[in-house]
């Protein structure tokens, strides 16, 4: 299969590695899925369309809808996929290596040979060291009509951008999952949501969720006990939201009370098709109604939260769904830059939240 | 009594700095060696598969520089510091300016470095600090007198050689993940060149997913300056952590690497050079001649041949007690505008320091394994820092590592094994 590899896929691994080392994938004619399961912390189910990642695609395989399931570590699939930004081809194979099933990435890239490459041809490293340097051809070729000694640049800028080719052969150790064992694997349902919001810039939630995760620490360990220490390491953070457009998040200690409020934030319009029950009747309905007082509030971990919060690199809408003393769900939407037509691929992640 | 006067610019603190770093992954310890006209800095690393040497033009690239010599050796003056103790002098500000340009002004201006060494008074390597912002300090080290180690290289034996610019081949090493062991170089046919990672931990079961990316490279043979290897199909296999020490550092300079063998299990020399600095590697080549390299492990048999294996020998055991490292360790070169994503740290602010310094180098490799080489010589000294760690020469073959080269030993019995000289 030709791949396409780009920025987005490969923030898109980074942001779940930080969860979990080993994704389940999950190929079949249409679709590609990423799914990932830490043993504790939030999950996170990826349903990208092919196209996002696959320029062309040839499944073969006996499982209905051509369905692939795979196993593969994250960091090394990262790795590959940073090979491949910027090559002129890559492919993807399913194979077997030495009896092992690997997937192998086959990237062709070419090299621009750069003027400091080395003293070995000093004809040009001259050139290229000089005061007025690639200012000065630039300039040269403005006014090409001239016939000041621009035309001795040309032999030069071809050296100078000759391009090498290199073939870059990546194997990912994978292990191909049976139908059986996947099939029970479901992806988690929850309660229509009291409020959906979308969530201010994630970079500046995550500086201030890391700033209260580590002002828990500090906190306890300040008041100094056994027990204390032992919540130390896993502090909660209360998230809640209201359907008047505010964030709030908050820590609570023995020794401090903190609150940061965001406001003016969107709560995106329902598509009543979408739904199962009239819109008037939708929870959200009932705790828009109920003004701005009416929060709905869910609490995470620290640390997982941060994890969580990762997905901001892929600059994607993040939608918080909020299931009062319930459920924290948050739907990335992940434009694709290059398919204007293409509907945003949805990241979900299930946060795993905790009772007071 | 000052012996040894030298200044450093910013520049040079910077260029030292790098050299340090890199001379760090190889050995806690530094050889200095200072002479008229040259300052060499050298480190041997413990399993004596490695050696690295930086040496510095005295009148190109000090600011100043003085040398007094000893009575007993006019010609040169050497000692030996704890390189961690060294770099951390330089790293403190320089750090700091890069995540907060507020800070621009603890940037170092100017080190004056003066040795004192003299009878019945403590010998001392004295580092006044003189930064932007007006504020100098001067840290006073202990450094033991003993003669440095050098790996010996055959020039005449190494027939094979290539030159390739240090981008490229930093390029190159960037492709490969964590958790690898060892590069094969070898020439594939007319036109192509081939880098190959391998590792020798065996994975199974579950354990299938932590193996490391197997990654291969073809590159034409175009990309380097020279390739002038007569032997095709040579597989020449190094450390890659030893490798990537180097080509991380000849990046910096951005000069043209040039490297030359001869054969399997024999010494590979690295060299470059930067303004007014010589730095020159050997690195012991893993596997026999005619294997693909994979068989490491696998001695020779014979009299002759058995200093050889055994410095084989010696390379392997150090990889080998690699083995137990967990899964892949976080890519290194994670890209800087991604650091805010990385999840929370929560004793940030406690052991920043010590996060950038285990950046540099590579943890999960040293049970500290100078201490026990050199145990014998500066007990005195390191006692108090640490106890004779298990180190990998130990645990895999105690006699023969110690017996093997300590460094009391006579050079003239060094020198039959064929790699070290005065």
């Amino acid at each position: 299969m030709r791949f396409k590899t780009n920025l987005k896929n490969i923030q898109l691994v980074g942001a779940l590695s930080s969860l979990e080392k080993i994704t389940w994938l999950r190929l079949d004619d249409e679709h590609v899925r990423f799914t990932v399961i830490p043993d504790t912390g939030s999950q996170v189910w990826a349903l990208l369309p092919m196209e996002f990642i696959f320029d062309s695609v040839q499944l073969q395989s006996a499982e209905a809808q051509n369905t692939i399931n795979l196993e593969l570590p994250l960091v090394p699939l990262q790795r590959a996929l940073k090979s491949a930004l910027n090559a002129t081809s890559a492919n993807l194979r399913l194979t077997k290596k030495d009896g092992i099933p690997i997937l192998s990435m086959t990237i062709q890239t070419s090299t621009v040979a750069q003027g400091n490459q080395g003293g070995g041809q000093g004809s040009y490293s001259r050139f290229s060291r000089g005061d007025n340097g690639p200012g000065h051809f630039a300039g040269g070729f403005g006014d090409g009509d001239d016939d000041d000694g621009v035309f001795n640049i040309e032999p030069l800028e071809t050296h100078l951008h000759r391009e090498r080719e290199k073939i870059i052969t990546q194997d990912i150790p994978v292990r191909v999952l049976h139908p059986d064992n996947v099939e029970m694997i479901m992806q988690p349902k929850v309660r229509e949501p009291d409020v959906h919001i979308q969530l201010p810039p994630l970079l500046q939630l995550k500086a201030i969720s890391d700033r209260f995760t580590k002002l828990a620490a500090a906190s306890s360990r300040a008041s100094n006990s056994a027990t204390a220490t032992a919540a130390a390491s896993n502090p909660k953070l209360e998230l809640s939201a209201n359907m008047h457009g505010s964030l709030r998040l908050s820590l609570t200690t023995d020794t401090l009370d903190v609150t940061s409020q965001w406001d003016s934030l969107e709560n995106p319009e329902l598509d009543p098709s979408q739904l199962h029950c009239p819109l008037e009747e939708h929870p959200s309905t009932i705790f828009r109604e109920a003004g701005p007082d009416k929060w709905a509030s869910v609490r995470v971990d620290g640390k997982d939260w941060s994890k969580v919060l990762s997905v901001g690199r892929l600059e994607g809408r993040v939608i918080a769904c909020f299931a009062d003393e319930h459920a924290l769900i948050l739907y990335v939407y992940v434009p694709q830059h290059d398919d204007v037509q293409g509907d945003d691929c949805v990241v979900t992640y299930y946060v795993s939240s905790y009772s007071a | 009594m000052v012996l040894l006067r030298f200044t450093l610019s910013e520049e040079g603190v910077n260029a030292l700095r790098d050299a340090l770093a890199c001379l760090n992954k190889f050995s806690d310890e530094v050889s200095l060696e200072a002479k008229r006209d040259k300052l060499v800095f050298t480190a041997l690393n413990s399993s004596k598969s490695a050696y690295a040497a930086f040496s510095f033009i005295t009148n190109r690239f000090f600011s100043k520089y003085q040398y007094e010599g000893v009575a007993q050796n006019r010609e040169k003056f050497f000692c030996k510091l704890y390189n961690r103790a060294l770099l951390s002098l330089f790293r403190a500000r320089t750090g700091d300016s890069l995540h907060d340009p507020e800070k621009g002004g603890s940037v170092i201006e100017r080190c004056d470095v003066a040795v004192e060494d003299e009878a019945g008074k403590k010998s001392r390597f004295i580092v006044k600090i003189a930064c932007r912002n007006g504020m100098t300090t001067k840290y006073r080290l202990p450094f033991e007198v003993s003669p440095p180690v050098h790996a010996k290289f055959d020039k005449d034996e190494a027939i094979h050689s290539w030159t390739i610019s240090s981008r490229t081949l930093r390029q190159l090493m960037d492709h490969f993940g964590p958790g690898i062991e060892y590069l094969d170089i070898h020439s594939e046919d007319d036109s192509t060149v081939n880098f190959t990672c391998f590792t020798e931990k065996v994975a199974s079961g579950d354990e299938v997913l932590k193996k490391p990316l197997h990654t291969s490279i073809a590159v034409e043979k175009e990309e380097f300056d020279s390739f002038d290897v007569s032997e095709d199909k040579l597989h020449i296999v190094v450390s890659v952590k030893d490798f990537r020490a180097i080509t991380q550092h000849a990046a910096f300079l951005g000069s043209e690497v040039s490297a030359q063998y001869s054969m399997p299990s024999r010494p590979m020399q690295i060299r470059y050079d930067g303004d007014g600095v010589k730095c020159e590697f050997l690195l012991m080549t893993v596997g026999e001649r005619g294997a693909p390299g994979q068989r490491t492990k696998k001695t020779r048999a014979g009299a002759r041949s058995a200093p050889r294996a055994q410095q084989l020998e010696a390379a392997t055991s150090r990889a080998t007690s690699n083995a137990p490292t967990p899964a892949p360790r976080p890519t290194p070169a994670t890209r800087h505008d991604d650091y805010q994503w990385e999840p929370v740290r929560m004793n940030e602010d406690e052991d920043e320091e010590e996060g950038d310094a285990r950046l540099e180098w590579d943890a999960s490799d040293r049970p500290n394994p100078s201490a026990v080489k050199m145990s014998s010589v500066i007990a005195n000294q390191t006692a108090q820092r640490r106890g004779p760690g298990p180190g990998p020469d130990n645990s895999v073959e105690p006699d023969q590592a110690l017996s093997y080269l300590e460094p009391t030993q006579r050079l003239s019995q060094a020198r039959q094994f064929g790699l070290f000289n005065d």
